[in-house]
């Protein structure tokens, strides 16, 4: 019983120290950082090149689109923090002035590019919204 | 009406609470009548929650807004189909739901399983009421759906979001709340067993009906899910691990690997713990994933409420019911020792328990990564977040491995494979996966993931099909029927295992689907009118951006005609936005889609310039997409045959002639071939933009749709492009002073002296008649259906007979009596398997 135990142990032991290590190798290039606008805003130089999650809301109006092209141009705030993003692609139905958004990217001193299929709009739900939050 | 509601959920809980306290009474004082009542005070909850729906629903329909939650999720002018499924709309009605169904479902499992584990039972009360307590408090103290406005009542609800309003949508939660609630039954046996210290094996064989129904529920909800999600949102995926899929994902992992490991008890009396701590788990990731998607705690792009009182008392129930539970399991360890010791790790029992542990790895990898984020906050307040290709490249490799014990885990036997039969096992299926690599290979496939794929799933194909061979040609030399029915009755006699074949079939094909995606390639174009563009094996050309008004909304539709790049004409697609009234600032996105089994190609029109007729267009081509969907009809399949009652089947079994089975499913599998055309159906607003006159209308409607997705309808009521066409030229004909016999026979061609059947095709072999002429060998046509549906029912009728005879039959002898025992003993090792 007790080599039994040691056996299985042992195996399990290995196998997890296996699985663990894979999951931190491959963590590194995969994990992004969830932000609001305003936590990044506040010292932009330090958030240069790394992967960012941007949650913000569209500032009305600054939806920008460049004719016969997929480019957008526009503005996304949180608490008083306002950056400026450019992106290139389709935008989800929901993305429209004051909708709260996700932005997958990076920043710049050019302000955020979001990558290809980057933004994400709150899905408009059956559920419950957010009190105070947009209704969409 | 709202008072009355909040009163039944009040007094639903009392009598909830006294059926958990007068069962546990009962069976500790052994007072039967105790646990009768017990038994009574818990069907009565279902009859109560049966009223509270119908109220709650009759305010929906009756649009009662002084109730808030009818009026946040319903107004007047929206469809009844939409005002009842509203019901399941929000939160707090979700939950009454879910209590609804859960009394359901608690009550026929106490019905069925009354007399039979009759020890169990006042526990299995006593657990299903208490979970149905804390969602009725939750409901009474949070999230009262009977909840009124105070002060004034607005007088017309708010509406649901058009986007809402949607076929999938209005069916995707409810089944998969059947699946969620319906793992509870598991658990509240496995409870009620462990309670007791009934430990034997009685509890599961009660438990895997119910397993397999809620597994196929939220295998169903997950795929109306992708549905959606492919056709709705127009990303042109079908899966994004988002927080809310995934929370839908993690119970289907954990009560697959116990469909599985069941057998593995049931047949060597291993893995006991085990089961008992699967269920406990899977039930715990029914309520996790309600709770993630319901508090907030895992930021998500469903907008879901943030609510931590909410949060709160989740966490409360769940931490009780892990504590109470595997304390149980602590304490009954000395009960549950294995029977037997793994004699083999080349046994099937052991390929089960490598498919349990990818499984239970797969949860918790997919719960691992979700909560990633909020772990991360927590430890240094950093929120971190993983992305699908995450997701990605682990499950992938995970996928392959588990697909790959599809095929192994059949092969092996149970206790200790020898050599000799893996050689004799392994043959055909290595043979045919090599084989399907070799011509991946020559065929140039680099795609590694998706070339994998494809040879694994060859060799669980060769599993299969091996086990249907040889277990039907067993039973062909027994019975002396032909092997097509020796496989129905084979299929009849162990319908658990040969279901279960069906439905890992089905995966194969799921999978099929799922290596596409290794494959499929998307771009962005800017369409001007006349331009074309080429995208894979497709050239597009942007004919007109037009712009019609149905009433409800105000449609925007590109029309781009597609060829192929030989310059064979594909027809025309249809992306288009759609603006509904009300709702102008919402948009939807209409995508076009040409579906074939080979690929589809999928257009999304997110932007336009209606001025100089010019559209963005994202073009995604996606091969074998289709096949998922086909996958789960299958899966759906073998679900059913492994669902069937007993002796469902039994007819196949050699007292028939030998032939009439594989006549009768031959009949049935035609009548349901135009379900399967209809899934390459291809819609276009063509038909809305013109007016044709009655007489043309008469007469299209007697010819057939023939492009081979509009599943033949009459071409006067089909939408599709090429019906456009033909009632033009119809138009024209009769312009021409053409009658309608002139007409009629300019498409058909007259039926040759020797054809029998009634498929005339016509001089332009796409046009055919959709009604057989009231004449001659026409009139055999008309019957057919009849004649059909009669057989139909005289088949039943004689099962009806057969089942209630059943005494007589076993008298008369079955074909047990004349088949050499050598046999006998051969078929019973092959069949005794699983069941």
């Amino acid at each position: 019983m007790a080599h039994k135990t040691i056996k299985v142990g042992l195996t399990g032991l290995v196998l997890s120290l296996a699985f663990g290590g894979l999951l931190y190798s491959t963590m590194g290039e995969a994990t992004e950082y969830y932000k609001h606008v305003d936590e990044v805003m506040t010292q932009p130089g330090d958030w240069y090149g790394k992967k960012l999650q941007l949650h913000g809301y569209i500032v009305q109006d600054s939806i920008l689109k460049r004719k016969n092209s997929l480019d957008y141009k526009f503005k996304v705030h949180s608490n008083g923090h306002i950056v400026e993003a450019t992106y290139t692609g389709v935008v989800p139905d929901t993305f429209k002035d004051d909708a709260e958004v996700v932005l997958k990217g990076t920043l710049s001193s050019d302000g955020f590019a979001v990558s290809p299929n980057g933004v994400m709009a709150k899905c408009p739900s059956k559920y419950e919204a957010k009190p105070g939050a947009p209704t969409s | 009406m709202a008072a009355l509601g909040s009163y039944l959920l009040l007094f639903t809980f009392m009598v909830a609470a006294y059926a958990a306290a007068a069962s546990v009474a009962g069976a500790r004082r052994r007072n039967s009548r105790l646990i009768e009542s017990g038994i009574g005070a818990f069907y009565l909850v279902a009859a109560l929650m049966t009223v509270a729906s119908g109220v709650i629903i009759y305010a929906f329909v009756a649009g009662d807004y002084t109730i808030r939650y009818v009026q946040r999720y319903s107004d007047s002018v929206q469809p009844l189909f939409y005002k009842i499924t509203s019901y399941w709309g929000g939160l707090d009605g979700s939950v009454m739901f879910w209590v609804f169904l859960l009394s359901l479902f608690g009550s026929v499992a106490v019905r069925v399983n009354r007399e039979r584990h009759r020890e169990l039972m006042p526990y299995v009360v006593a657990v299903i009421s208490a979970v149905e307590m804390f969602f009725l408090f939750l409901m009474i103290i949070h999230n009262n759906p009977f909840e009124t406005y105070l002060t004034q009542t607005p007088t017309d609800g708010r509406g649901l979001n058009p986007l809402l309003q949607n076929f999938y949508m209005a069916i995707h939660p409810p089944t998969m709340y059947l699946g969620f609630v319906g793992l509870t039954i598991p658990f509240a046996f496995g409870l009620a067993a462990l309670i007791t210290g009934h430990l034997d094996d009685s509890w599961l064989r009660a438990v895997r009906r119910w397993t397999m129904f809620s597994w196929f529920f939220l295998s169903f909800g997950l795929t109306l899910g992708m549905i959606w999600a492919y056709e709705e949102l127009g990303w042109g995926g079908f899966w994004g691990w988002d927080p809310v899929e995934n929370a839908g994902l993690l119970p289907w992992f954990t009560a697959t690997a116990f469909l599985h490991s069941v057998m593995v008890q049931e047949r060597r009396g291993m893995l006991r713990v085990w089961n008992v701590t699967l269920v406990i788990i899977t039930f715990l990731l029914t309520i996790f994933g309600t709770f993630m998607t319901r508090s907030g705690v895992v930021q998500s792009v469903h907008a879901f409420g943030d609510d931590p009182a909410l949060a709160r008392l989740f966490l409360s129930f769940m931490a009780v019911v892990a504590l109470f539970s595997f304390g149980w399991v602590i304490y009954r360890l000395p009960l549950l020792q294995a029977r037997h010791e793994l004699d083999s790790w080349v046994s099937r029992e052991a390929a089960f328990l490598a498919n349990n542990w990818i499984l239970l790895f797969s949860a918790f990898f997919v719960l691992f990564a979700t909560m990633f984020p909020t772990i991360t906050e927590m430890i240094n307040g950093e929120r971190l977040t993983v992305g699908p290709p995450f997701f990605n490249r682990w499950m992938t490799p995970i996928g392959l491995m588990l697909l790959a014990l599809t095929g192994i885990g059949p092969l092996l036997a149970w206790r200790k494979s020898t050599i000799e039969n893996l050689l004799q096992q392994f043959l055909f299926p290595v043979a045919l996966a090599l084989a399907v690599s070799g011509g991946l290979v020559a065929m140039g496939v680099r795609v590694w993931s998706s070339g994998i794929c494809f040879a694994l799933c060859g060799l669980v194909f060769g599993t299969i099909a091996q086990e249907f061979y040889r277990g039907a040609n067993v039973r062909r030399g027994m019975t002396g029927t032909d092997l097509f029915t020796a496989m129905v009755g084979l299929v009849g006699r162990n319908k658990r295992r040969y279901g279960g074949y069906v439905v890992h079939l089905g995966i194969v094909l799921m999978f099929l689907g799922f290596a596409g995606e290794g494959f499929s390639r998307d771009e962005q174009l800017l369409l001007k009118p006349g331009e074309e563009a080429t995208v894979g094996r497709y050239v597009l050309r942007m004919d007109a951006i037009r712009v019609t008004d149905d009433g409800q909304k105000q449609m925007v539709t590109a029309h781009i005609s597609v060829k192929d790049t030989d310059g064979a004409d594909l027809g025309r697609m249809y992306p288009a936005k759609w603006y509904y009234r009300k709702h102008e600032e919402e948009p939807t996105t209409e995508v076009g889609i040409r579906r074939s089994f080979a690929e589809d190609l999928y257009i999304v029109m997110p932007a336009f310039e209606l001025a100089d007729q010019t559209a963005s267009v994202e073009v995604h081509v996606n091969p074998l997409v289709n096949w998922l969907w086909v996958g789960f009809g299958i899966m759906a399949l073998g679900t059913g045959i492994a669902l069937l009652p007993e002796r469902a089947l039994s007819f196949a079994a050699a007292r028939m002639p030998a032939d009439a089975v594989t006549a009768s499913l031959l009949a049935g599998a035609l009548l349901l071939a135009p379900a399967v055309a209809e899934a390459q159906h291809v819609d276009g607003p063509a038909s809305q933009l013109q007016i044709f006159s009655k007489e043309v209308k008469d007469v299209t409607r007697k010819l057939a749709c023939w492009c081979g997705g509009c599943s033949k309808l009459p071409v006067g009521d089909c939408a599709c492009g090429h019906c456009a066409l033909v009632k033009k030229e119809v138009t024209q004909m009769m312009d021409e002073g053409r009658d309608e016999k002139a007409v009629l026979a300019h498409y058909v061609t007259p039926p040759t002296e020797h054809s029998q059947d009634d498929v005339h095709r016509g001089e332009s072999g796409h046009v055919l008649l959709s009604e057989p002429p009231d004449v001659g060998s026409g009139r055999l046509a008309w019957l057919l259906p009849y004649a059909l549906g009669l057989l139909g029912l005289a088949g039943a009728g004689m099962a009806a007979v057969r089942w209630t005879r059943r005494p007589a039959v076993a008298v008369a002898g079955g074909p047990s009596t004349v088949v050499a025992p050598e046999l006998q003993s051969r078929l019973d090792d092959e069949l005794r398997d699983l069941d």
